[in-house]
């Protein structure tokens, strides 16, 4: 019996011995939070990572629902050439049970940035790294977090030119707390902190901060890119005059100059912008990126012999006259047989075989010119220029003759034409009252134009998130 | 019955003409009890060596026919076994004398053995004998409908798919309801480790590395007290797989060969419509939405004359005969200081669709050697090797021939002007599954091995030592290639490579003793560590030449790599005290400490424990003298089991790698819990065992199963970030009845018939979600939100879709009820309900077995009563589309004319108001079923003349596996679904083999 004894408190003490380690095992190819936030590198890494999931939502998703939703776009009812998709957003059903995901999307990344502006303090005792440096990334960060806040409260809320103290979206400038219920801000709120994020990423951005080791330069976030942005959520308030200078800021960078006649065919599968040019900010697709979306891709639901659900309607393709370079950014099927029917170019793959990839821009200069001659029509003033000459320096560079004379249909119709397929056309027509009116629809006369101003402009709020937050509040009539 | 009398004549002619020259003598005698003298009915009589068997009758008597050499053996309950030589006589009294060591049942249970008269816990064994002569080609699935309570399933009927396992119901939503598997003493990985097949990730357990024919005996512990031992990871329960090892004095020599041919299982005929039937529904439909089908540019051109054009029946062109065979010897042998088992096979299957193929060869070893008195050690080596082809089954792939034949229209050609696979299929993507078979490859090559040794030290005679270690590893290469003839010219090409390990201590020391004669006291504590590792390296190289198609050829640029590593530890100790008094009482208690490396720091370790207790009811003195009862017991058992049966690193707030634009970034991939720990099962089971007149027996068993502190996804507010967090939340109970019954009906010298029965009852009840009102079930395959939903105070799986009413006769729209009740012909403004739910009321299986001298008829059955089926509208069901083909059962019952009381809507070409789309309760269907599982006819030929050829035995059989289901289910192929009963599109359905093979022993 002793033997046994023995034996059996030597082989509990072997295995006690090495039980501390043994059932310690730690991620290997993720890192812990606690670990990421902790250093420079980690945070310099979390704040570039913050960008990545754009591709998924700023680049398939935002560009193509809000072109199917504003007109622009077009999809067949049945037959092969469309695939089920974006329906929904072509006839503008949305309810509480099924609604636009941008709601999640959005906040994970506006966490992705809040948890590395909420750890920089003090990083900058270590060695090599500079007050700049941190400044640099929170400034990446802070844009981030004010192109999520500004997406979501044009999705979720009414237009700030209609409503500006309506139901906004909760402002959430700090790390994700599952205990954490937001109430909504105003819309007017919301604005407020994305203005203050953005004139703040201009303060403290370095003028020349520019990423290092990317692929694609464009792809990254510098001032003129924050000055863009700026110039845009300023339009979209009607704050003309601020609109129309930091529109003036990028227009004057040497750095960006207009795509010409010639250009403009070329520049939208290539797979670096490159010097010059028009791009400022542009999310750069790649087919092994982790957000690339495969068969969901822009490039194969604008492409008619994939799944083409994100066709052009003959309401916009009938607009380009005939000698407008931008007429040519169109297609039809490769043999035809849909018999005329026409889809964009500008998502037409870099050529990376089946299902392909696309840069998606986000800002570019011709926007900017067009902000800057909607604010000058709404009484802005820059020296120097006019809204018609803003205009023109466009037209002048499309193949089509410039304006002799510039009312707000043309400064619209113009916005329109150039900017189609951008993501840009739907928020315009609710910036202006207009609403949305269709002729060439699929879809049957009970869905084909949406009134402005109309309960549907605000999207629902999914429902299981606000079974979960008893503070949120749905949008009317949902 | 005149030609049955006649067959059975027949054949005792031809019996007996080739055993007629045996020199049988007839030999009579009685059979008594040594002290007492009084004689024994039912006792069991053999021709020693032989299958004779006589019984006494109730004045002890008995009759057999015997070689005057030979030598009886006499068995009966409660008696040492007794062994006569017949030496010529015609009369041979015998006497049998009583033991106090009883005649038990070897039963083999968690870290050891114990006899039925000693199980106090829920426990059911089959062995190698019904295993029988299935031809299946994986373990798991020879349980199914063999034992009560334990329900087999599959999603797909592929070779080498995996199969769900579900004892006692499903305890868990978020962590796996499979069930411990554990093989000669070690826990084993049951993960699907193909990449390539799609049938499996996550949807169940496969075992196909072991070869079914290896095993003596698949003991399955079901309640707390027979798992508890296993206390982690055994809340599903534990499957004991034991594998043959050589006796001592007996060696064998054993090769066998079968062949087969397999087939869809399609017992109601269900296919794409027929041509003309499919023009006619087409030609309505057009007509119905006002256009006409004999105008060229009408848009919907459907002219009569397409019936003259070169037509294809796509489902006999996608689906052919598969075949199958299977090679494999064995030997086995022993003496008094070791033994051995060794085996090699090799099976191998051509699937039922193209491109689909499977073969394996597994090897085994198993040998053990007494080294001294004290000292005994021994190995189980397992090796096995599998090459799998799989085409792109299991979804909703246009390469997916299951799926492609609900998609191409039979106006289209099968074959293009030069003879080859006609491509051009717009409405399945220019995709055809024959091209994709015979240039694409999805190819897995899968090496597994498992090994355990183990050494036994009996330092005295009470005290047991006892060491096992064992090591597995499964190799996966696998490799996706798209050829330039199937992609419009460009190549690309996937390969990976897969690795999982596991590493496994088991150190156990028993006391056993037996004192005052009536009081038997075993003790045993042990120590278990595992390490479970797994990597994952793949590559993708696009356009490789296709004459050299491998990633040497690709331009680096371009290729990609993907890469992830993770590992996993869990280290126990534990105890169990057995104790019982005189034969009468037993009691048995079992205590687990486990800790996780799943786990936050703080709640790695888990605290598991049982009790239970049994009475014999039989081995007490009122009852000794009832004769006709063989056993009465009663058990009762309480416990506590684990699960931890989730993905590895939850614990962690983690941030992941993710690249882009060239550099590499950090994002936020999930919460941190600290808190994260054990799943919990608290089950009591009650239960009953008896046996009569030495034919019947049987068990019924209640129990009650609560899953609490469930490992389940608490949802967040989004605006945290995350939309939910792992946590140790909810509760689910599962409560039940089990029964089964074993018989002999007829038990004489020449025939046995037997039969056996079992039945299992389970209800589900979801007692707690923690604040979610339901949760949406998640298709194990593919990840995707089901039509399935968990529900607060309901049972665990319900149908959640459109509340159809029917067909209107006056008009043929289809009708749903509104939210307030009306009916509305507008799918839009139908509501949603709950209806039906795919957990089974009942199901169970019955066999029968009828042998008559050497020849034998054996049947077996499995059942499943109450549950619903959601059929999937991708089945041919699209009525108002007339690019796809649809079923021969809508184009048989459609809405034509005012008066119609159809199953089916008027069909509309085009029509915005489709019937089919969503899931409605159109669609839900009665799943229960009756399959005939297994029918085998086998002939034993005498052993008289086998022996002259030098053989022990031979045997020759027939098999037909799944030959016919019974069921009432319209538009499937086959009524398994899966335990979500249900299946969202291009499953390889089941099969139904036709086997014969030949198995001799030398």
């Amino acid at each position: 019996m002793k033997n046994i004894k023995i034996l059996f408190l030597f082989v509990a003490a072997l295995s006690m011995a090495s039980c501390g380690d043994f059932l310690e095992k730690a991620p290997k190819t993720s890192q812990s939070t606690e670990v990421t936030l902790s250093n420079f590198d980690g945070l310099n890494k979390a704040a570039y990572g913050a960008l990545m999931p754009m591709y998924d939502w700023y680049g398939t998703s935002y560009v193509l629902a809000n072109e199917m939703r504003s007109g622009n776009g077009r999809r067949e009812a049945s037959g092969t050439f469309q695939s089920g998709r974006f329906y929904s957003e072509y006839v503008w059903n949305y309810s509480a049970d099924a609604t636009s995901g941008m709601w999640g999307s959005c906040y994970y990344v506006i966490h992705a940035a809040n948890s590395v502006i909420a750890n920089l303090e003090g990083k900058d005792s270590e060695e090599g790294v500079t007050a700049q440096d941190l400044d640099n990334l929170k400034a990446e960060c802070l844009f981030i977090r004010a192109l999520c806040h500004h997406t979501l409260v044009l999705y979720y809320a009414q237009p700030f030119t209609y409503q500006p103290d309506g139901l906004g979206v909760p402002n959430i400038i700090e790390p994700g707390d599952a205990n954490y219920f937001p109430a909504r801000n105003t819309t007017r709120e919301v604005y407020t902190q994305i203005v203050e994020d953005l004139l703040e990423a201009e303060k403290i951005m370095a003028d020349d901060y520019q990423r290092s080791g990317v692929t694609d330069a464009k792809a990254t976030i510098t001032k003129p890119a924050i000055q863009a942005l700026l110039s845009r959520v300023y339009l979209y308030m009607g704050e003309w005059q601020k609109a129309a200078d930091y529109a003036t800021k990028v227009i004057n960078n040497e750095a960006y100059e207009l795509w010409t006649a010639e250009e403009l065919p070329t520049v939208w599968t290539k797979d670096v912008a490159g010097d010059g040019g028009e791009v400022i900010f542009e999310i750069y697709g790649k087919k092994t990126a982790d957000y690339y979306n495969s068969w969901s891709d822009i490039s194969y639901v604008t492409n008619p012999n994939g799944y083409a659900d994100g066709g052009v309607s003959n309401d916009l393709y009938k607009l380009y006259a005939d000698n407008d370079v931008r007429k040519t950014l169109h297609r039809t099927d490769k043999e035809n047989v849909s018999g005329g029917l026409m889809w964009t170019t500008k998502y037409a793959g870099k050529g990376d075989g089946t299902p392909d990839c696309n840069n998606i821009i986000v800002l570019r200069l011709s926007e900017m010119y067009l902000n800057r001659a909607e604010a000058i029509l709404n009484g802005a003033s820059i020296s120097g220029t006019t809204a018609i000459a803003d205009v023109n320096a466009i037209r002048a560079n499309r193949g089509v003759d410039a304006l002799t004379s510039l009312g707000f249909a043309d400064m619209k119709l113009e916005r329109r034409l150039e900017l189609a397929y951008e993501g840009h056309y739907l928020w315009d027509l609710g910036r202006w009252g207009d609403g949305v009116v269709r002729e060439d629809f699929t879809a049957g006369d009970n869905f084909k134009d949406i009134p402005f101003p109309s309960y549907k402009w605000a999207l629902p709020i999914s429902q299981s998130e606000l079974d979960i937050n008893p503070n949120l509040v749905q949008n009317p009539e949902y | 019955m005149k030609s049955v009398k006649l067959f059975f004549t027949s054949l005792v002619i031809l019996l007996a003409a080739i055993t007629g020259y045996a020199q049988d003598i007839q030999v009579k005698g009685v059979v008594s009890d040594a002290s007492t003298g009084e004689t024994i009915p039912f006792a069991t009589v053999q021709v020693k060596g032989t299958t004779k068997i006589a019984t006494t009758d109730l004045n002890g008597s008995y009759t057999i026919l015997a070689p005057g050499n030979a030598t009886l053996l006499v068995t009966y309950v409660g008696y040492a076994d007794a062994e006569v030589p017949v030496n010529g006589r015609s009369v041979v009294n015998i006497t049998i004398e009583q033991s106090t060591q009883q005649l038990d049942d070897v039963l083999v249970v968690a870290y050891g053995t114990t006899s039925k008269e000693a199980k106090t816990g829920s426990v059911t064994t089959i062995k190698s004998e019904s295993i029988g002569d299935a031809p299946v080609a994986s373990v798991e699935k020879m349980l199914a409908g063999k034992m009560a309570g334990v329900q087999i399933s599959s999603y797909s009927g592929q070779p080498g798919a995996p199969t769900t396992i579900r004892i006692r119901g499903i305890s868990s939503i978020n962590a796996g309801s499979e069930p411990l598997w554990v093989v000669d003493g070690i826990p084993v990985m049951t993960e699907d480790q193909n990449m390539m097949s799609n049938v499996g990730a996550g949807s169940g357990t496969t075992m196909a590395s072991i070869n079914p024919n290896d095993i003596e005996s698949i003991t399955v512990l079901k309640d707390a007290a027979a798992a508890a031992i296993y206390g982690s990871r055994a809340a599903n329960g534990v499957i004991l797989v034991t594998t043959k090892s050589g006796k001592q004095g007996k060696s064998s020599f054993t090769a066998r060969a079968k062949v087969g041919v397999t087939q869809l299982s399609n017992d109601k005929k269900f296919r794409p419509a027929d041509v003309e039937s499919l023009l006619t529904f087409q030609r309505d439909a057009i007509i119905n939405a006002g256009y006409d089908p004999d105008d060229a540019d009408g848009g919907y051109y459907r002219p009569l004359s397409l019936l003259d054009n070169d037509n294809t029946d796509w489902y006999d062109h996608l689906t052919r005969v598969g075949q199958m065979q299977e090679y494999e010897i064995n030997a086995l042998g022993g003496n008094e200081k070791g033994s051995f088992y060794t085996s090699l096979a090799y099976h191998k299957e051509t699937g039922i669709y193209y491109g689909v193929d499977y073969q394996r060869f597994t090897a085994r070893v198993n040998a053990d050697y007494q080294l001294l008195k004290q000292l005994r050690a021994g190995a189980r080596i397992n090796a096995g090797y599998s090459d799998q082809n799989s085409g792109q089954m299991g979804n909703l792939y246009y390469a997916n021939g299951a799926y492609a034949m609900w998609n191409i229209l039979p106006f289209e050609k099968a074959y293009d002007e030069d003879g080859n696979h006609n491509q051009d299929l717009p409405n399945n993507a220019d995709t055809n599954p024959r091209a994709i078979a015979q240039y694409d490859e999805y190819n897995d090559k899968q090496y597994r091995f498992q090994g355990n040794m183990y050494v036994e030290y009996k330092p005295i005679d009470k005290v047991t030592i006892k060491t096992t270690n064992g090591a597995e590893m499964s190799l996966t290469n696998a490799r996706q290639y798209w050829a330039p003839e199937t992609n419009e010219g460009t190549t690309t090409l996937w390969m990976y490579r897969q690795e999982s390990y596991r590493l496994t201590t088991s150190n156990t020391v028993a006391y056993n003793d037996i004192f005052a004669d009536k009081h038997s006291l075993r003790l045993m504590a042990g120590q278990e560590a595992q390490y479970d590792g797994y990597n994952y390296l793949g590559g993708k190289s696009p356009d490789v030449d296709p004459a050299m198609p491998y990633p040497n050829t690709s331009s680096a640029e371009k290729d990609a790599l993907y890469y992830n590593e993770s590992e996993e530890t869990l280290l126990s100790f534990f105890g169990q005290l057995d104790y019982s008094y005189d034969s009468k009482y037993y009691v048995q208690g079992s205590i687990r400490y486990d800790g996780s490396s799943l786990f936050g720091a703080d709640t790695k370790w888990g605290l598991f424990w049982s009790a239970s207790a049994s009475w014999n009811l039989h081995n007490e003195n009122w009852l000794k003298d009832v004769k006709w009862l063989n056993t009465l017991k009663l058990r009762a058992s309480y416990g506590v089991n684990g699960n931890n049966n989730i993905p590895r690193y939850r614990a962690y707030g983690l941030y992941a790698t993710a690249g882009y634009n060239g550099v590499t970034g950090m994002l936020p991939s999930r919460v941190e819990n600290k808190e994260l720990s054990w799943e919990k099962n608290r089950t009591w089971n009650i239960g009953v065992d008896f046996a009569f007149l030495d034919r019947l027996n049987g068990s019924i068993e209640v129990y009650n199963r609560n899953t609490e502190d469930m490992l389940l996804s608490k949802r967040t507010p989004q605006t945290s970030g995350f939309s939910s967090n792992l946590m140790n939340i909810g509760s689910v109970q599962n409560r039940g009845v089990e029964v089964m019954l074993e018989g002999d009906i007829i038990r004489t010298d020449d025939i046995t018939w037997t039969a056996g029965f079992n039945i299992a009852f389970n209800r589900s009840k979801v007692k707690d979600l923690a604040g979610s009102e339901f949760l949406t079930a998640a298709d194990p395959r593919s990840g995707y939100d089901t039509p399935v939903r968990i529900v607060e105070g309901k049972n665990m799986y319900n149908f959640y879709v459109r509340d159809w009413y029917g067909v209107n006769p006056s008009n043929g729209d289809g009708l749903w009820y509104a939210e307030d009740g009306s009916l509305t012909n507008d799918r839009t403004k139908a509501r949603y309900a709950y209806i039906g739910s795919p957990e089974p009321k009942a199901n169970g299986g019955f066999n029968t077995q009828f042998s008559w001298k050497g020849l034998s008829l054996s049947a077996f059955f499995e059942y499943s009563i109450g549950n619903d089926v959601l059929i999937n509208n991708v089945y041919g069901w699209y009525d108002d589309d007339i690019n796809v083909p649809v079923n021969n059962l809508l184009a048989k019952d459609y809405w034509k004319k005012p008066g119609d009381t159809a199953t089916n809507p008027k069909p509309v070409v085009g029509s915005s108001s489709v019937y089919y789309a969503g899931y409605s309760s159109r669609f839900i269907q009665d799943g229960s079923y009756l399959r005939i599982k297994d029918v085998t006819l086998s002939y034993n030929l005498p052993q008289n003349i086998t022996k002259k050829a030098g053989m022990k035995n031979v045997k020759v059989y027939v098999s037909a596996i799944n030959p016919y289901t019974f069921h009432d289910v319209d538009g499937v192929f086959d009524p398994e679904l899966g335990s979500l009963g249900y299946d969202y599109g291009g499953a390889y359905s089941m099969v139904k083999s036709f086997i014969g093979g030949l198995e001799i022993t030398f």
